[in-house]
Parts: C-alpha cells; structure tokens; sequence
C-alpha cells in the first residue's frame, strides 16, 4: 500500500514538472516574428486537452490497491507524449483505420544511389563548347598568320623595289606602269596578289618592254606554309623580255627538274630542242641543257653567266631564250577548242632566280639581286647581237617550216572534222523534221528530194559536153 | 652614247586576257569547296560541315588574286557564316564530330 502511494506520488510530481517544461516550449509566440503562431497556438491547445485527460484519468483512480493492474493501463495512457513519438503511430489504430501498411512507414532501407551518364550534348555548361573554341582558335591563328605573312611580303618586295628603283631608271625611260587610264603612270608596284608583285619597264634599246615578277612563297596562308615543311619552295623573281629582235634559235638551262617539267609544259621546248650534256660547258652538273644549236650554246653560256651559275648554284633556276615561245601546253589545249584562233608567238628571255633557299629571305638577300639584274641585261645585249651561221640558219628555216606546215595539217583536219560535225547535226535536224510531218504526201516529196540529192553528191564530178546534132 | 634608253620605244603594259586560266586556281576550288560545305551545313544542319566552310572561305581569299573577282569570295564568306548562324540558331547544343564523339 505504502508502495502504491508512492509510485502515485511520483507520478504526479514527474507530470509536474514536464507540464512547465511543455507550457515553455509552447509559450506564446509574438506573431510578429513567426508566421506559422496561430498554428502553434492550435497545437498548444490540443496538448493541453490532452493533458486534461490524463490527469482526469488518474483523478478517477480513488483506491490505487484495487487499481494496481489498471495503473499500467494508466502509466500507458498517461505517457507524455515525447517529441520522438512516431508521427504515424495514429494510423497503427485498427478501430481508426485499416489496411494501412506498417511496413511503409517503418521501411529505412538503405539507398543506393545511381548517378546516370549524361550524355555530352545535353550539358550546357562552357566546357561543353570544346570543340568551337579549338575552331575559334584555329579561325584566329590563320588570321593573325594571314596579317604577318601579307606584311612580310610587301615588306620584301618594297626592300627590292628600293633596291632597283635606281638600276632599272638608269635602263629604262618607263618604270613602273600599270597599263590603267590614259595617261602614263610611273613608279608603280602592281600588287596582283598577297604574294605576287609585278613591274612594267619598257623604253629600252633590245628590247620591246620587260616584266618583272616577284612571286613569293604564300606566308599568307597557313595551310601553305604546313605543305611547304614538306615540300620546300623557294621566293622568286622572274624577268619576262619581251625582245624587240634575235636569231632564230631555242635555248634553256634549268635545275634538272625545273628542266624536266619545262620540256614536257613549254612548246617550243618540246618541238625544236633535246636534252644536251652539261660535261662541254663549264656549268655545274646539277643543271640540264635544252637547245636546238651548239653554237648558240656555246654564245649564251659565256665566261660571265658560266660564272654566276657555278659561285652560287642556287641562284638561277632557269633561264629560257626562244623566238618560237607561245606558252604552255595547258593553254594550247584550251585554246585548241577553238582552232581558228591565231596563237601568238614572241620572241622572249625569260630567267628565274631564287632569292634565296628555302624561303628564309630577308632584305639583304633582295639587295643581293641586283646581280641577277645586272646578268638580265648581259644577256639582252648577247641574244641581240648574237647570229647564227649560214648552215644553222638555213636548218632553223626548214625546222620552222615542217613544224607550221604540221600545225596546219592539224588545224585543216580540225576545221574539216568540224565541218562534217555540222553536216551530220543538219542531217538528223531533217530527218526529225520528216518524222514531225503529218502529211504523207508532203513526207514522200522530201523524202524523195533527200534521195536526189544524196545521189547527185555521190556520183563523180564529171564535166558534160553538149553535142549538137549535125 | 652607253645610255640604253630609248624614249621613243615606250610601251604601255598590257595585262593578260582574263580568259587565259591563272597558274593557280586554290582560290577557285576553296570558294566552291566552302559554298558545298555551306549548303552540308545549312540543308543537313551538321555544324562541323559549317565550320569547315569558314575555313574554306578564308583560304580561298587568302589565295586570291586581285583580278580575280571579290563578289565570289565575299558571297563564299557570307554563305559560311549565315550556315553556322543557322545551324546554332536551330539546335544551341555543342557540335559533336561523328569519328570523335564518345558514346
């Protein structure tokens, strides 16, 4: 009994002092501060019911002896709700609810987490972006590349103009024009692309006129300059002289391969020369000879141009003297389409230098060139007042000769294919036409009139001589 | 008396017909290149194909003459840069190169 009493008392004074504690916790709120109080204030109130319950609960308890197996029913009943009570134990009430699945409530397996690939195209972020920003990268170094390699070009052929300017005035009473407008203009680099420069010099005695062109490597274009690790080219400048008068005679020395490839693209290198050996004349072996004359050999390859090509091999790429030249063979191919075209043929030097090897040229090489320059007007002088012997003249004629007597054999075939071309278009134009015709009759008059004619073509010309009767 | 001048034998320069074929036709296969990339490009909406007419555009004018007429380059240029305009404007994902692209 004393034992009951004091569990009972216990009780009591342990509710007593959760009840402050509780009542503390959900003092009021100033509602200015917090937005959900009249929430708080609603579950405040129905702790506070709940607590009236149970504490009613054990007011109706009078004897606790008879009470003891109720008063764990109690002790059930009057547990204070703690904050760790299951939010869902309410559902638990089979008399409240049914069906409900504890197992959901009290499931806490753990998660195993799966990160997916996503694929790179739907990402959004810069890194995304790598393969336009290489191509942006690329788009701004070819252009930053195209600006330097303009500027040294132009860099390069202003050094050589200013170079030549003197020399080329001291030759030539016109330097420098541009063939725009009516009046004549001086002193004008004609630019014709990034890395191809030009100059017109006419007024001189030999001579018709001469062009200069100073055709670099294209520093401009990247894609050049990755081709040009493998295959090196050169920078190079090439007198064009147009002469005014020479001998009959074809001649070119060049590299071994720039003179493999002339032979087989120039004409009049194919038509009147053959490949000569080097071992007579004192010129390097590197070099090949194409003429059409030992004589006129052994005068273009004198002391002064023998000795430029052996001190500085490099130098010359080819040089090319022909009273016969009217280009590549590309452009008689094309021009071939129309035969009646008349071809062009002029009396021409032609010399190609390197400025330097392996496209490493600065300023000092394009002072070095006035030599070359110097070697060009040695060689107008000598191709002018060079002539050929009797026999070698009389040969040159007749080599002439046979070769325009062939052209024209080619170019009367051409016309005369030409001509049977149309005749077959005509007569397949009529027969068409007679399919076309409706009118039997009309049909059978054409075709009759077709027949007569094919047969008057057919038979022999003959000459028909009326004979009067006596 | 050594003065090789002759004043009387001036002669204007006459430039080459413009019908004769240049010795360097880059330019002209650059421009065609970049406008079939351009039409890849804007018809099939693949980007790398745009991009690649850009840089085709940029060396045909890079490898063009002065003769040669502007019209051609700069309408090659416009078609290149108007097919990656298209082509971003029409799907904003980043290109994928199809021998490069992971699965």
């Amino acid at each position: 009994m004393m034992r009951k009493s004091l569990f009972i008392s216990l009780l009591i004074v342990s509710l007593l002092l959760c009840f402050p504690s509780a009542r503390s916790n959900r003092a009021p709120v100033d509602a200015g501060d917090n937005e959900f109080a009249e929430f708080e204030e609603f579950e405040d109130d129905k702790a506070a019911s709940a607590e009236n319950t149970v504490a009613d609960e054990i007011e109706e308890q009078p004897h606790p002896s008879s009470k003891s197996a109720g008063l764990d029913d109690n002790e059930d009943e009057a547990s204070v709700e703690t904050e760790e009570a299951d939010e869902f134990e309410h559902f638990t009430d089979e008399e409240e609810f049914e069906g409900f699945d504890q197992d959901r409530v009290k499931a806490k397996e753990p998660v195993d987490l799966k990160i997916t690939n996503v694929p790179r195209h739907l990402y959004t972020s810069y890194e995304s972006y790598f393969f336009e920003i290489i191509t942006l990268l690329g788009i701004s170094v070819y252009v930053l590349n195209y600006f330097f390699g303009k500027h040294k070009n132009s860099q390069l052929a202003t050094a050589w103009w200013n170079c030549h300017k003197e020399l080329l005035e001291a030759n030539f009473s016109l330097v420098g024009d541009d063939g725009q407008g009516k009046e004549i203009n001086e002193g004008i680099l004609m630019k014709e692309a990034e890395h191809v420069y030009s100059l017109w010099c006419s007024g001189r005695r030999c001579c018709e006129g001469m062009l200069v062109q100073l055709k670099f490597i294209k520093r401009q274009d990247i894609i050049n300059s990755i081709i040009r690790l493998s295959k090196p080219m050169n920078d190079q400048i090439v007198y064009t002289v147009q002469m005014e008068d020479m001998d009959k005679f074809v001649f070119a020395v060049a590299q071994k391969k720039t003179g493999i490839t002339l032979a087989r693209d120039m004409n009049d290198l194919a038509q009147y020369c053959q490949f000569k050996k080097v071992d007579k004349y004192a010129i390097p072996s590197q070099f090949s000879l194409l003429s059409e004359f030992e004589e006129s050999t052994a005068a273009m390859l004198d002391s002064k141009v023998c000795s430029i090509l052996n001190k500085n091999p490099q130098l010359v790429e080819y040089i090319h003297i022909s009273d016969q030249y009217v280009g590549s063979r590309v452009v008689e191919q094309d021009k071939s389409a129309q035969p009646d075209a008349p071809t062009t043929v002029q009396k021409v030097l032609i010399i190609c230098f390197n400025a330097s090897e392996r496209g490493r040229t600065t300023k000092q090489d394009m002072e070095k060139m006035i030599q070359c320059t110097n070697l060009v007007f040695h060689l107008m002088e000598r191709v002018r007042h060079f002539t050929l012997s009797r026999e070698a003249k009389e040969k040159a004629t007749e080599n002439r000769r046979k070769i325009d007597e062939a052209l024209q054999k080619t170019l009367h075939q051409q016309r005369q294919e030409a001509a049977q071309q149309r005749r077959e278009d005509k007569r397949r134009e009529e027969k068409d036409k007679l399919m076309t015709i409706d009118d039997p009759d009309r049909a059978r008059k054409l075709e009759d009139k077709e027949r007569r004619r094919e047969l008057k073509r057919k038979q022999p010309k003959m000459k028909q001589m009326k004979i009067k009767a006596l | 008396m050594n003065d090789p001048r002759r004043p009387d034998k001036k002669s204007r320069f006459k430039p080459p017909t413009s019908g004769a074929p240049s010795e360097d036709s880059t330019s002209d296969y650059m421009n065609i290149l970049g406008m079939i990339f351009s039409m890849c490009g804007l018809m099939m909406k693949i980007k790398w194909c745009a991009w690649v007419a850009i840089y085709c555009s940029m060396i045909g004018f890079a490898n063009s003459r002065a003769a040669d007429d502007a019209k051609q380059t700069l309408s090659s240029f416009m078609l290149s840069i108007s097919a990656v305009v298209m082509c971003y404007l029409q799907n904003p994902q980043p290109m994928t190169i199809p021998f490069l692209s992971s699965t």
